[in-house]
């Protein structure tokens, strides 16, 4: 039975279904979903001209699944060698080599041109757009390395971008049934590093949390009070920022004393608009909390980088 | 090959020319301070089918500070219950706050009408000792026919229920070994 389904269902009563292991993202949902939380959150926040533009950046990405030909789905018989193996389907190395990447990447540049953003960001993109191949490559390499250079954040935000686009239209494609866990903290989809975690309220999943790919947007399910970065049970705990009157936050740091890192957790199971990227950027507050305690940041957002 | 920023940021906002809003959300913060919460697991404490639960607390025992429980449910991972309770369960905050709630052994004395404090050392002594005394005065090693039977049927024995097998099978040995015949679980009740 479909999630969404209104139809009543007696064979739900006394059978509880286990939560799925693996949600696939819908492109075209995705960004368009995200762009449009961007600029609510853009409405009453310090970050505004950020978030703003950020709005425009992931417009564009919702602009290009909408244009962009159909993707070349990964090969069956890749997937049934890495389900085997229990190692992500998509090969992130390979497909930046693709021409069909390629291709994504320079349509994106192309179209962020006409946003309006700061001088710096604007000489950025200009500095990729007239990057060679090699450096191309280089900066792809580090995006899906999940390491972005400090020197160089900004140029690698636009590539990180376009690897979104095309990284969630490949995931889209993946059988989410045929996916199987990788390791604690790495992407079963693409291999990708999670922004952070979301508690999420949807149907036949209650209370279950997901982790969210940086990169191609997969959400699979992990254990709750479980360490993303190194998957301890032993020491955790949550912090957020405090609120007069004692309201529950919805956006804490899962804080793990086994490795001290921390990871963000959003509760969208009490919030249903919060939306991964857009609210861990909006969230920058509790970042910069956090960066004053012993733990750092384990989450991977290539649009929040540096705390 | 490597391209460099403009100025030096170590942060992907301040790389992109935002740090004007940056440096207003970090005046933003100054002044607040983080609330420490936890999250642990553990089992309903009703019945037999020990379903898994989150209890959520303000307050970081583990970092000396005193804790509340704030919230608890269903534990969504646990395969028993997936994250369901019953209505018991899911009342299990007001258990837990419950100003009843015992908190430690209470003795009313015989022909008193109030319960008093006592120890854990006395309670259990004094449990020991009623025990025994009612198990010298009425165990019955033979029936009538003189058959072996080692009962002692004068006292009987409700266990938790919130046990692992482990623990079921000792509470098992220890009521069984005294010869107590009334003896049920929690669970069935």
């Amino acid at each position: 039975m479909s999630v969404s389904s209104l139809q009543p269902d007696p064979s739900m009563i006394g059978g509880i279904s286990k939560a799925l292991f693996a949600l696939m993202p819908n492109p075209a949902r995705l960004f368009k979903e995200r762009a449009t939380r961007f600029e609510v959150l853009a409405e009453t926040s310090n970050l505004a001209p950020y978030l703003k533009f950020l709005a425009g950046i992931v417009r564009v990405q919702a602009d290009l699944v909408a244009e962009l030909p159909p993707v070349q789905p990964v090969d069956a018989e890749q997937v049934a060698r890495a389900r085997d193996g229990a190692m992500p389907p998509i090969d992130r190395s390979a497909m930046i080599q693709s021409d069909e990447y390629r291709k994504t990447v320079q349509l994106f540049l192309d179209r962020v041109q006409d946003l309006e953003m700061p001088a710096a960001a604007a000489e950025a993109l200009e500095a990729v757009r007239a990057a060679d191949d090699e450096t191309l490559a280089w900066m792809a390499g580090n995006v899906i390395g999940d390491t972005l250079p400090v020197e160089s954040l900004a140029h690698h935000l636009f590539v990180a971008a376009a690897t979104q686009v095309h990284a969630a239209r490949l995931a889209a494609l993946l059988d989410g049934n045929a996916l199987v866990p990788v390791s604690v903290g790495v992407c079963p989809s693409c291999g990708g590093k999670p922004a952070g975690s979301m508690v999420i309220g949807v149907q036949g999943a209650e209370g279950a949390r997901y982790a969210c790919c940086s990169c191609c947007a997969t959400m699979w399910n992990e254990v709750r009070v479980k360490c993303l970065a190194c998957g301890s049970t032993k020491g955790i705990g949550y912090r957020s920022v405090e609120v007069d009157g004692g309201e529950e936050a919805v956006i804490k740091a899962e804080i793990c004393d086994s490795c001290n890192s921390w990871s963000k957790l959003l509760y969208q199971n009490k919030n249903p608009t919060l939306e991964m990227i857009a609210d861990d950027v909006a969230s920058l507050g509790l970042d910069l909390l956090m960066k004053e305690t012993d733990y750092r940041r384990a989450g991977f957002d290539p649009f929040l980088i540096g705390y | 090959m490597k391209l460099a920023g403009a100025g030096v940021a170590a942060t992907s906002m301040g790389a992109l020319g935002f740090s004007e809003a940056e440096a207003a959300e970090i005046a933003h913060v100054r002044p607040f301070k983080l609330a420490t919460t936890t999250e642990t697991r553990n089992t309903c404490p009703y019945c037999s089918v020990a379903c898994g639960i989150i209890i959520y607390s303000k307050g970081d025992v583990r970092k000396g500070e005193k804790a509340d429980v704030i919230h608890i449910e269903g534990d969504v991972d646990h395969p028993t219950n997936r994250g369901t309770l019953c209505p018991k369960g899911a009342a299990l905050k007001d258990f837990v706050t419950s100003p009843t709630r015992l908190h430690y052994p209470m003795h009313r004395k015989p022909g008193s009408d109030k319960f008093e404090r006592v120890s854990w050392d006395e309670a259990l002594d004094r449990i020991a000792r009623l025990m025994k005394d009612d198990r010298d005065a009425n165990f019955l090693a033979k029936n009538e026919k003189g058959l072996e039977v080692n009962r002692w049927s004068t006292v009987g024995m409700l266990a938790a229920s919130a046990t692992t097998n482990e623990t079921a099978w000792a509470t098992f040995k220890f009521a069984k070994s005294l010869g107590m015949v009334g003896f049920d679980n929690q669970a069935r009740v």
